[in-house]
C-alpha cells in the first residue's frame, strides 16, 4: 500500500505535464538567474588585480563562520561620475529615438505587405526575414562600407552632382541610428504585420460607411486596433537597443555614449568588473521596467 | 386607389422611384456579376434581394453602398446620380453581416461613430445615441464593448449605429444570418417595427427566402447577376414567372407535359407522370403541342385515402415518407410511374384516428385555380 502510494505521488510529481512545464523554468533558472546572481555577487566585490580581478564574496579566515565581504561601493562609484548616467540616459534616448523612427519605417512596410495581394505576402514577409540568414555583425560591417566618406552612398550622390562634398555620416549619432533601424526593422514589422494581417477590412469600410474620411479612419480605427502590435514591435526594438554595443562600437563615434559601450569598457578596458556588474544590473532594473509594462500590455490584449 | 398607390407605388406611373438603379453591369475580369441591371426602388420600401449564394446580390448592395465602382450604367438617389461620390460621402448606411462593430469602442461611441463625423455638437449626438439606444432596447449597455454583447445585442448596435446617421437609404446584408432561429423571427418584427417608425427605405439582402417573405414589401429574385423576378412575396409565392423561381422560394411540385388547349375547367397539360390530362384555371397564349409546366404548392395537394369527388385533377399514390413538422405534417407520395410529389397537410386534429402512414394508399388531387402555369 504504502509503496503504491509512494509510486503515485512519484508520478504525480513527475508525470509529461509537470516535464513539459518545468523546461522553460529550468531554462530560465540555468540561463538567466544563474547568471543574473553571479554578476549581483561580482557587482558586490572590489577590484583586485588578481585572477578573477574582484575579491570572493565569502573568506574563510580563521573563524568559525565565513566573513563576507560585500559592499555597495560599485553602486555609489556609478553615481558619483557623471559618465554613467549621461550614458544610461543617452542610451534611452538613442533607443527611444531609433524606436520611434522603426516604428514608422516597419509600419508602413507592414501595412503595405497586410494589403498585398495574398500570394506576394509570404514573398514580401520572406524578404523582411532574409537578411537574418547573414551574420548580423557582417551587415553591421556592410554599412561602414556604405556610410564612410569614400563610401557608397557618397560615391552615389556625388555621382549624380546632387552634392559636391562627401557628406560625414559615419562615426556619428546619425549611423548609429542608420544601424539600429536597419538591424531592428523586422523585429517591428514582424509583430505589427500580424496584427494588421488578421484587422477585418469591414471595419474599414463601416467607417467609411459611416462618413469616416480614409486618413481619418486611419487614425481612428486602425492605428488603435493595431495597437498591441505596435505594443510588442516598440518593446522588441527599445529593449535590445538599450543594451546595444555591437552597433555604436562600429558605426558610432568617440562621442556615441552608450551603456553598451561603457560596460564593455568597464571589462575589457579598466578591467573593473564590480563596476561593470554594476553597471550591467542597473541597467537590468532599467530594462525591467519596459518589460513589466509590457507584460502588463500583453495581459490586457488577452483579456 | 390613392390607398392603393401609397401602399403599392410600383404600381402607379405618376410615382417617383426613390432608387433607380440604371443599366448596371459590374465585371470582376472576366466574370460578370451583375449584369445590365435594372431597378427602381420606392421610397419606405423594405426591398428584399433574395437569391442563391453567388447570384451577384451583395454585389449589388456594396455597389449601392460604394465599396464597388461599377464598369457600366448608373445609380440615383432621390433624383441625384451618386456613381461617382465616394462611400464616406454617401447618404447611405450598411449593416453589416459581420456586424463590423469597433471591438475598441463601447457600444454608445460606435452608435456616436457616424455622427462625430458629422462634426454635430456633442448634446445632439448623446440626443441622438440616446434614442438609439431606446430603439433597439440597449441603454443598459451603452458602456460595453462589442466582445461583452451576444449575437443579438450586436446586431442591435450595428442596426442603430447604421440608423444613427437617418441615411436616405439602409443597406442590410444578411442581417439575421447569425442569429438562431427563435432569435431571428423575433427580429424580423422587430426590423419591420423600426423600418415603419423611421421611414426609411430598406434594401436587405438574404438568402433566406422566408425571411424574404416576412418582412418585404417586394423581392427581388436574382440569378447569375439578373434579376428574374421584382413581386410582392405573394405574388412571387403564387405566381412565379418560372421554374427557377418557383423552385427557388418554397417547395413546389412541377409536372411537365405538353399543352392539349383550354376547356371548360381551363388549360390542360398532358402529364408526363400520369399520362392523363390535368388543369389549371390559369389561361396560357402559346400553340398546342407546346411544351409547359404546371407548379403546384405542396399545401395545395389534398391528400386522402378515400377517391376524392371531383372530376379532374386525381392522381393515385403510396405514402412513401411522413415529416412530422408539429403543425404540419409533410408526405412525400410516390406515384405508380416512380415520381415523388410532395404534400403539407395541417394536423388539425391533435390524435388523428385515420391518420395516414407509411405504405398507405392514397389519392392527390387539387383544385384547377391552385396550379400555376409556367411557360419555361
Amino acid at each position: 500500500m504504502a509503496n503504491q502510494a509512494k509510486k503515485s505521488l512519484f508520478k504525480r510529481t513527475f508525470n509529461g505535464r509537470n516535464a513539459a512545464i518545468s523546461i522553460p523554468y529550468l531554462w530560465l533558472l540555468l540561463l538567466f538567474l544563474f547568471p543574473f546572481v553571479i554578476v549581483l555577487k561580482i557587482s558586490l566585490a572590489q577590484p583586485i588585480i588578481a585572477i578573477p580581478p574582484y575579491t570572493p564574496l565569502f573568506s574563510w579566515g580563521d573563524s568559525l563562520w565565513p566573513k563576507i565581504q560585500a559592499g555597495l561601493d560599485s553602486y555609489l562609484f556609478l553615481f558619483s561620475d557623471s559618465l554613467y548616467i549621461k550614458a544610461y540616459l543617452s542610451s534611452i534616448k538613442i533607443a527611444t529615438i531609433s524606436t520611434v523612427l522603426t516604428l514608422i519605417i516597419g509600419y508602413a512596410i507592414a501595412y503595405s505587405i497586410a494589403r498585398a495581394p495574398t500570394r506576394w505576402r509570404g514573398i514580401l514577409l520572406m524578404l523582411v526575414i532574409l537578411p537574418f540568414w547573414t551574420s548580423f555583425l557582417i551587415r553591421v560591417y556592410a554599412w561602414i562600407g556604405i556610410l564612410k566618406t569614400e563610401g557608397l552612398l557618397n560615391l552615389a550622390l556625388m555621382t549624380l552632382g546632387i552634392i559636391e562634398k562627401p557628406l560625414i555620416i559615419m562615426n556619428t549619432d546619425l549611423a548609429v541610428y542608420i544601424g539600429i533601424v536597419y538591424s531592428y526593422l523586422p523585429f517591428m514589422i514582424l509583430p505589427l504585420y500580424a496584427n494588421l494581417e488578421k484587422m477585418d477590412m469591414n471595419l474599414l469600410e463601416a467607417a467609411a460607411d459611416l462618413g469616416c474620411r480614409p486618413f481619418k479612419t486611419f487614425w481612428t480605427v486602425t492605428i488603435p486596433l493595431s495597437l498591441p502590435g505596435i505594443l510588442a514591435g516598440c518593446f522588441l526594438v527599445f529593449i535590445p537597443v538599450i543594451g546595444e554595443f555591437v552597433i555604436p562600437d562600429l558605426l558610432g563615434g568617440t562621442k556615441t555614449l552608450m551603456i553598451g559601450k561603457v560596460l564593455w569598457g568597464e571589462f575589457f578596458y579598466n578591467r573593473d568588473w564590480p563596476v561593470a556588474s554594476a553597471v550591467a544590473i542597473i541597467m537590468l532594473l532599467l530594462l525591467v521596467v519596459p518589460i513589466i509594462l509590457y507584460q502588463k500590455s500583453q495581459e490586457k490584449a488577452i483579456s | 386607389m390613392t390607398e392603393t398607390n401609397t401602399t403599392e407605388p410600383w404600381l402607379d406611373s405618376s410615382q417617383k422611384p426613390y432608387i433607380q438603379i440604371e443599366n448596371v453591369t459590374k465585371k470582376f475580369g472576366d466574370f460578370t456579376a451583375i449584369d445590365n441591371l435594372s431597378l427602381d426602388i420606392y421610397k419606405n420600401e423594405f426591398f428584399s434581394l433574395l437569391g442563391p449564394s453567388g447570384c451577384g446580390k451583395t454585389t449589388l448592395l456594396r455597389m449601392l453602398a460604394g465599396f464597388e465602382r461599377f464598369t457600366e450604367g448608373r445609380v440615383l438617389v432621390d433624383g441625384e446620380d451618386i456613381s461617382e461620390i465616394p462611400p464616406h460621402l454617401r447618404p447611405i448606411n450598411m449593416m453589416f453581416q459581420s456586424y463590423a462593430l469597433f471591438p475598441h469602442l463601447t457600444v454608445e461611441k460606435n452608435i456616436a461613430f457616424g455622427l462625430k463625423q458629422d462634426k454635430l455638437p456633442d448634446n445632439i449626438i448623446n440626443q441622438r445615441v440616446e434614442e438609439m439606444l431606446q430603439l433597439v432596447e440597449l441603454t443598459d449597455f451603452a458602456k460595453r464593448k462589442p466582445g461583452q454583447l451576444s449575437g443579438g445585442q450586436s446586431q442591435r448596435v450595428a442596426l442603430a449605429r447604421s440608423l444613427a446617421k437617418q441615411p436616405k437609404l439602409l443597406l442590410l446584408d444578411e442581417p439575421l444570418g447569425a442569429l438562431d432561429k427563435r432569435l431571428r423571427e423575433q427580429t424580423q418584427f422587430e426590423l419591420m417595427d423600426i423600418q415603419e417608425k423611421l421611414e426609411v427605405t430598406f434594401v436587405i439582402v438574404t438568402h433566406d427566402q422566408e425571411e424574404a417573405m416576412t418582412v418585404s414589401s417586394r423581392i427581388g429574385v436574382m440569378d447569375s447577376g439578373k434579376l428574374i423576378q421584382v413581386a410582392t412575396p405573394t405574388q412571387i409565392y403564387e405566381a412565379p414567372i418560372n421554374r427557377e423561381v418557383a423552385d427557388f422560394i418554397g417547395d413546389v411540385n412541377i409536372f411537365k407535359g405538353i399543352y392539349k388547349g383550354q376547356d371548360a375547367k381551363g388549360t390542360q397539360l398532358l402529364s408526363e407522370d400520369s399520362k392523363s390530362i390535368i388543369y389549371a384555371t390559369q389561361k396560357v397564349d402559346v400553340p398546342v403541342g407546346n411544351r409547359i409546366w404546371f407548379a403546384l404548392r405542396p399545401e395545395k395537394l389534398e391528400i386522402t385515402r378515400k377517391l376524392p369527388e371531383v372530376d379532374c385533377n386525381i392522381l393515385k399514390g403510396k405514402i412513401e415518407d411522413i415529416g412530422y413538422g408539429g403543425s404540419f405534417s409533410t408526405y412525400h407520395v410516390k406515384l405508380e410511374n416512380g415520381r415523388q410529389l410532395t404534400a403539407i397537410r395541417a394536423n388539425r386534429e391533435r390524435t388523428a384516428e385515420h391518420h395516414l402512414t407509411w405504405g398507405d394508399e392514397v389519392y392527390l388531387h387539387w383544385s384547377p385555380d391552385s396550379a400555376v402555369v409556367l411557360l419555361s
